[in-house]
């Protein structure tokens, strides 16, 4: 992956994979849109490709407090049933560098998965 | 996203605490460093375990600094004091805090209590040092440095960076030329006022140095210890300035203790107040 890719129409994109579980897919809509809505607010970018192998770090160029600002839209988006901070706090500094959407998307779906069994 | 009116600016705050349920312990408040550096390297790395150790955990953004607002003037140590004063009276944190600052931010955390022992619980510095005049002295040459050949030679420095430290560190120092360039930060921070041998002795809460062992700020340990009446300092071999992010759990697990064993003046406050 590139650089953010202007591209239209700006209609999120879906990881290719057609065997991922259909919560997976939602999961991956919902992350999608609220990325997008951080990169037109802080960047003025409104048409930004975002996949499952897309990284934050060096794709969407976000920097650590952009984080921050998703970490509170997941938090309006799940409440407290998925912790962003805390799923960061346990990784190594080059492990969040090389983090991507889908590796977060993974995680969100696990830890809701989580409160509906318990 | 919080943003809180100080008056003076518009401060980005991010405010976590215990599970619902259960009431904070005490107060802690956390300052970042210069430049590069924002509220995110303890949003990621301590701010969840104080939360889940029963603390009220405040983090802000410095003035110019992540998503606060950037003023032009108005970067001296005092004006970060002015504003950490300033965001507590907002948010009604009047008891003690305990005090954490890495880098710059610990200077400023320092300084606070210094200014105002008696909303000071503890000082926790992370490669950190008080406001002296040799203090002033080093952060002046490493300002110049950023403001000239980075801010002012921008592509060739950035260039070099992005070759010789890698795309992320380019892309922070980039934010860091911004910084320099838009603000008057590079001349106001060596042009603050500092602090004398006896005003950083009059500290008396209890003050914890952490450093990292390869780091240029390591000699600082005995000298801090022998300029406090309580103070202990802690050194993490294999580490430099970036010691709170890289070993975030030590560092953490060290500032939790010093919190623990300072007796949670806050919530003793608050009993006898409302006592």
């Amino acid at each position: 992956m590139t650089s953010p890719t202007p591209r239209t129409p700006a209609i999120p994109t879906l990881a290719p994979a057609a065997s991922a579980p259909a919560d997976e897919a939602s999961v991956l809509a919902d992350l999608t849109a609220m990325l997008a809505r951080l990169l037109e607010d802080e960047y003025g970018l409104d048409d930004v490709e975002i996949g499952m192998g897309t990284t934050f770090n060096r794709d969407l160029e976000l920097e650590s407090i952009d984080l921050v600002t998703l970490a509170g839209l997941l938090q309006e988006r799940y409440g407290d049933r998925v912790n962003f901070a805390e799923f960061l706090a346990d990784m190594e500094f080059d492990e969040i560098i090389e983090l991507t959407v889908g590796r977060l998307v993974e995680y969100v779906v696990t830890s809701l998965k989580a409160t509906e069994a318990s | 996203m919080a943003m809180v009116d100080t008056g003076a600016v518009r401060l980005h705050v991010q405010r976590i605490g215990p599970r619902v349920g259960r009431p904070a312990t005490a107060t802690v408040v956390l300052v970042h460093g210069l430049l590069t550096d924002s509220l995110a390297s303890y949003y990621f790395t301590v701010a969840p375990a104080f939360a889940a150790a029963g603390l009220d955990v405040v983090m802000y953004d410095l003035r110019g600094h992540g998503r606060s607002e950037r003023p032009a003037e108005g970067y001296t140590l005092d004006d970060n004091i002015d504003d950490l004063e300033a965001l507590l009276d907002r948010l009604a944190v009047t008891g003690p805090v305990h005090l954490v600052g890495n880098s710059y931010g610990g200077t400023i955390a320092f300084g606070f209590a210094a200014r105002r022992p008696e909303r000071a619980a503890s000082v926790s510095l992370i490669e950190s040092e008080p406001a002296t005049a040799a203090w002033a002295v080093k952060l002046g040459g490493i300002l110049d440095r950023v403001v000239t050949q980075l801010a002012h030679n921008e592509p060739d420095a950035i260039r070099w960076i992005s070759a010789h430290r890698g795309h992320n560190t380019a892309r922070l120092a980039k934010g860091a030329a911004r910084l320099a360039r838009d603000t008057t930060l590079g001349r106001d921070i060596p042009a603050s006022r500092v602090l004398t041998d006896s005003q950083i002795a009059l500290v008396r809460c209890p003050v914890l140095g952490v450093y990292g062992g390869d780091s240029d700020l390591a000699e600082l340990a005995p000298r801090l210890e022998s300029a406090l009446p309580d103070c202990r300092t802690v050194v993490i071999p294999g580490h430099e300035h970036s010691v709170l992010v890289e070993a975030s759990g030590t560092v953490g697990g060290h500032i939790l203790q010093l919190v623990e064993e300072a007796g949670r003046p806050a919530v003793r406050v608050a009993a006898e107040a409302a006592g």
